[in-house]
C-alpha cells in the first residue's frame, strides 16, 4: 500500500462464526481482516471495518463504498448497500481469476455451490438443507469430541491407514457414532479421514446435482481443511484452482469488488 | 383491497362461528382433506364442505406425542388439528372424506378416523390405466353412498348435476381469478392474494361464495381497468410450485415478496391447475362416472407417472411471463421431494429459466437461512434479466 490519498472500498462479510473485511483501493491491492462474530454482529463489523481502515491508515471518510453481505448483513447499518454473500462468492472469485466458473463454499452454518459467469455475475446456485450437515460447525463438534482442534484434523486426515466408514452427517448423530467407533478401538486419524470422506461424499453430491464447471475453487474457513479440501478433489476427480488468498475472505472480497463497481 | 392483516386463527374462528349457525340450523358440515375430495358429492347432498388440512405450526407439537416428528408438518398439523383441541371448526365435522394419497396421510388416517367418522377412499396412483378409472369410479360410488347414510340423505342424479353445474361454475371464476394475475404489472401481490383465496375458500351456502368470488373478480378487474397495480412490472415475476400455498403455512412465500419478488402464478396443491379442470358432464353419462373422470386427473405428485403437471408448468411459465420458478416440497414429503428433480430438468434444461427448490417445515427456524436463499434467487433473476436486455 502506497501512502498517498486514495479512495477505498471496502467489503463486510458478517458470517455465522466469523466476520471478514476487505478493504480494496482504486488500484486492487487488498488488506484484510477476520474476528469471531460473537453476539453483537454489528459490534464486530465496525470492529474489523476498523482493523482494515488501520492498516492502510485511513478514517470511514476515506471509503466511497461499503457493501455488506453475509447471514448477519442486515446488522451492517453502515454499509451503502447489502447483497447476498451467494453473489459475493462469484464476484470475490472472478476478481482473482475470471477463468472460474464454480465456487464451493463451506461456512460456519452452511455450504453452497455457486455458478457464475465471465463477468462474476451469480448464474445458479444451491445451498444444503438447513442444518449443520456439511458445515464447520461439523467439523468443529468433530474435533472437540475427539479432543482436538480443527488444525490438528487437518494434519492427521493424512496419518490415517483405513477411513471409517461414517454414516451420520448430522451433528447430533455423528456424536454418537464416534463414541461407537471411539469404544471399538478405532485411530483417532482413521475417524477423522472418515469423517472428511463423508464431508466430501456429501459436498460433492451437492456441487454434481448443480453440475461442475471448471475451473472451480473451495473457499470459505472449511477450505482451510486440507484433509476434506484432499478428499473432495480425489471425490469429484479434478483439482481445484488455487485461490491465492485466504479462502475465508473471498465472500468479503466480492462485496469490495461489488463497492468497487457500484461507486 | 385490504392488506393482509386477519391471521389464519382468526379465519378460523369467524368462519366457525357462522358454521356453528349454521349446523344449529340443521346443516351438515363435511370435513375434506385433499383436492381429490369430490365436493360435488358432498353439495349433492345438501351439506357443507369444509377444508380441513393443517396448515400451521402450533398443532404440530400435540401431533407429535403420537407421529414421530419425522413425518411431513402437513400430515402432523392436519392430526394435530383434531386432536389438539385448538382448531374451533374440525369439530363441527359431522365426517371427513379423504383419499389415500401418499404414505404418511394414508397411515395416519388410520389414527383420525378414531376422532371423527371417516371415509377413506382408495385413490389409484397410476392414474392414465383404465383399471384406474374403473376403480376411482366404484370408490366414488362408495363414498357416495357413505354421505347418504352418514347424513341421512338421497342423492339423486339431478342432485349431482346440479352439484357439477356449481362446482364448475366455481372452478371457472377461481380460475378467472388465477388469471388477473397474467397482467404485469399486476392488480394484487401473491401473498394478498392467497391470503384473500385461503378466506374465500370457506363457505357456507355455494350460491353467496359463487357471488363472493363474483365480486372479488370485479374489484380486480376494475384495478386492471383502471391501471392500480400491486406492484411494478420490473419486478421478478415467481411461479410458485409444489406446496405451501395456504395462509398459515406462507412463510417462503413472504418472504419471495420482501426480497422483491412478486408470485404471480401458482401451481400444485391450491394452485390454478386445480381449478382450471372441470367436469365434462355429458347428458348420457353418469355423473358418479364424469365427477370420477375429472378428480383422477388432480396432478399430486403422488400419482405416477404425473406427466400432466410438467406439460401445466410449460404452459403457465410461458402464459405469466414467469422469469423463476420456485418449488416447494414439505421436509419428508417423498412424493413432491423426488418428483422435484424432474421439475428442475424441465425448468433449468428444457425452459432455460432460473429454477430454486426449497425444503423447509412451518417453523420460523429457518427464515433467516432461507432469505438468503430468496434473495440471492432474485439476485440469479435481476441478473438475467439484465443479461437478456443487453442481448
Amino acid at each position: 500500500m502506497t501512502q498517498k490519498k486514495k479512495h477505498y472500498f471496502v467489503g463486510i462479510d458478517a458470517g455465522s462464526r466469523t466476520t471478514k473485511a476487505v478493504l480494496l483501493d482504486d488500484e486492487g491491492n487488498l488488506v484484510s481482516a477476520i474476528r469471531p462474530t460473537g453476539i453483537n454482529v454489528g459490534a464486530t463489523a465496525e470492529e474489523v471495518f476498523g482493523d482494515v481502515l488501520g492498516q492502510v491508515d485511513a478514517t470511514p471518510r476515506d471509503v466511497k463504498y461499503l457493501v455488506g453481505t453475509g447471514y448477519g448483513r442486515v446488522s451492517l447499518e453502515f454499509a451503502d448497500t447489502t447483497v447476498t454473500e451467494l453473489s459475493c462468492h462469484a464476484l470475490g472469485a472472478n476478481f482473482i481469476n475470471p477463468e472460474i466458473r464454480m465456487v464451493i463454499d463451506i461456512g460456519g452454518q452452511d455450504s453452497k455451490v455457486i455458478q457464475l459467469d465471465e463477468n462474476g455475475s451469480m448464474v445458479d446456485f444451491i445451498m444444503n438443507d438447513k442444518c449443520a450437515a456439511g458445515t464447520g460447525k461439523f467439523l468443529e463438534m468433530v474435533a472437540r469430541k475427539l479432543e482436538t482442534d480443527l488444525e490438528n484434523l487437518s494434519d492427521i486426515h493424512f496419518e490415517s491407514e483405513q477411513p471409517c466408514a461414517i454414516n451420520s452427517m448430522c451433528v447430533v448423530f455423528v456424536e454418537t457414532e464416534i463414541i461407537s467407533l471411539l469404544a471399538r478401538g478405532e485411530s483417532a486419524a482413521n475417524i477423522v479421514s472418515g469423517v472428511n470422506w463423508a464431508f466430501a461424499n456429501r459436498i460433492g453430491n451437492m456441487a454434481r446435482r448443480l453440475g461442475i464447471k471448471e475451473q472451480y475453487v473451495l473457499t470459505g474457513g472449511v477450505a482451510k481443511n486440507r484433509g476434506l479440501k484432499d478428499a473432495l478433489n480425489q471425490y469429484l476427480g479434478v483439482p481445484f484452482a488455487p485461490l491465492g488468498i485466504d479462502p475465508q475472505i473471498n465472500g468479503a472480497l466480492g462485496a469490495a469488488v461489488l463497492a468497487l463497481r457500484s461507486s | 383491497m385490504a392488506t393482509v392483516t386477519e391471521t389464519i386463527q382468526e379465519v378460523h374462528n369467524d368462519f366457525a362461528l357462522t358454521l356453528e349457525m349454521a349446523k344449529d340450523e340443521g346443516k351438515k358440515v363435511v370435513g375434506c382433506l385433499c383436492s381429490y375430495s369430490p365436493t360435488e358429492l358432498i353439495l349433492a347432498a345438501g351439506a357443507i364442505p369444509v377444508g380441513l388440512c393443517g396448515s400451521t405450526q402450533e398443532p404440530i407439537t400435540k401431533a407429535e406425542e403420537i407421529l414421530s416428528p419425522d413425518q411431513c408438518p402437513k400430515v402432523k398439523a392436519t392430526y394435530g388439528r383434531a386432536i389438539a383441541g385448538t382448531c374451533p371448526i374440525f369439530p363441527l365435522a359431522d365426517c371427513v372424506i379423504a383419499e389415500t394419497t401418499c404414505d404418511g396421510r394414508k397411515k395416519m388416517y388410520e389414527l383420525l378416523e378414531r376422532e371423527v367418522p371417516m371415509c377413506v377412499m382408495d385413490l389409484p396412483q397410476k392414474p392414465d390405466t383404465s383399471a384406474a378409472l374403473d376403480h376411482w369410479i366404484e370408490e366414488v360410488r362408495k363414498a357416495k353412498t357413505y354421505l347418504e347414510q352418514q347424513l341421512g340423505v338421497t342423492i339423486t342424479d339431478d342432485n349431482l348435476r346440479e352439484a357439477i353445474a356449481k362446482g364448475n361454475r366455481r372452478r371457472k371464476l377461481i380460475t378467472n381469478l388465477y388469471y388477473c394475475r397474467i397482467h404485469n404489472p399486476g392488480p394484487i401481490n401473491g401473498l394478498e392474494f392467497i391470503n384473500t383465496m385461503t378466506k374465500l375458500q370457506y363457505y357456507i351456502d355455494i350460491d353467496n361464495h359463487l357471488e363472493t368470488l363474483e365480486q372479488f373478480y370485479s374489484s380486480l378487474q376494475e384495478q386492471i381497468d383502471k391501471k392500480v397495480h400491486a406492484h411494478s412490472a420490473n419486478q421478478p415475476r415467481i411461479l410458485w410450485t409444489g406446496l405451501g400455498n395456504s395462509l398459515g403455512c406462507s412463510k417462503v412465500l413472504e418472504l419471495v415478496e420482501e426480497c422483491g419478488g412478486v408470485v404471480v402464478c401458482q401451481e400444485g396443491c391450491g394452485g390454478v391447475t386445480r381449478s382450471e379442470d372441470q367436469i365434462i358432464l355429458m347428458e348420457d353419462e353418469d355423473p358418479i362416472v364424469s365427477i370420477a373422470k375429472r378428480y383422477l386427473r388432480v396432478t399430486c405428485a403422488c400419482m405416477t407417472p404425473n406427466n400432466q403437471r410438467f406439460d401445466d408448468l410449460t404452459r403457465l411459465c410461458d402464459e405469466f411471463k414467469i422469469d423463476g420458478v420456485i418449488d416447494l416440497a414439505w421436509q419428508f414429503c417423498q412424493p413432491f421431494e423426488i418428483e422435484s428433480y424432474r421439475v428442475k430438468e424441465l425448468v433449468k434444461d428444457t425452459l432455460d429459466l432460473p429454477f430454486l427448490h426449497i425444503v423447509t417445515d412451518y417453523s420460523q427456524s429457518d427464515t433467516e437461512q432461507l432469505r438468503i436463499r430468496v434473495e440471492g434467487f432474485m439476485e440469479q433473476i435481476a441478473t438475467r434479466k439484465r443479461h437478456d436486455r443487453r442481448n
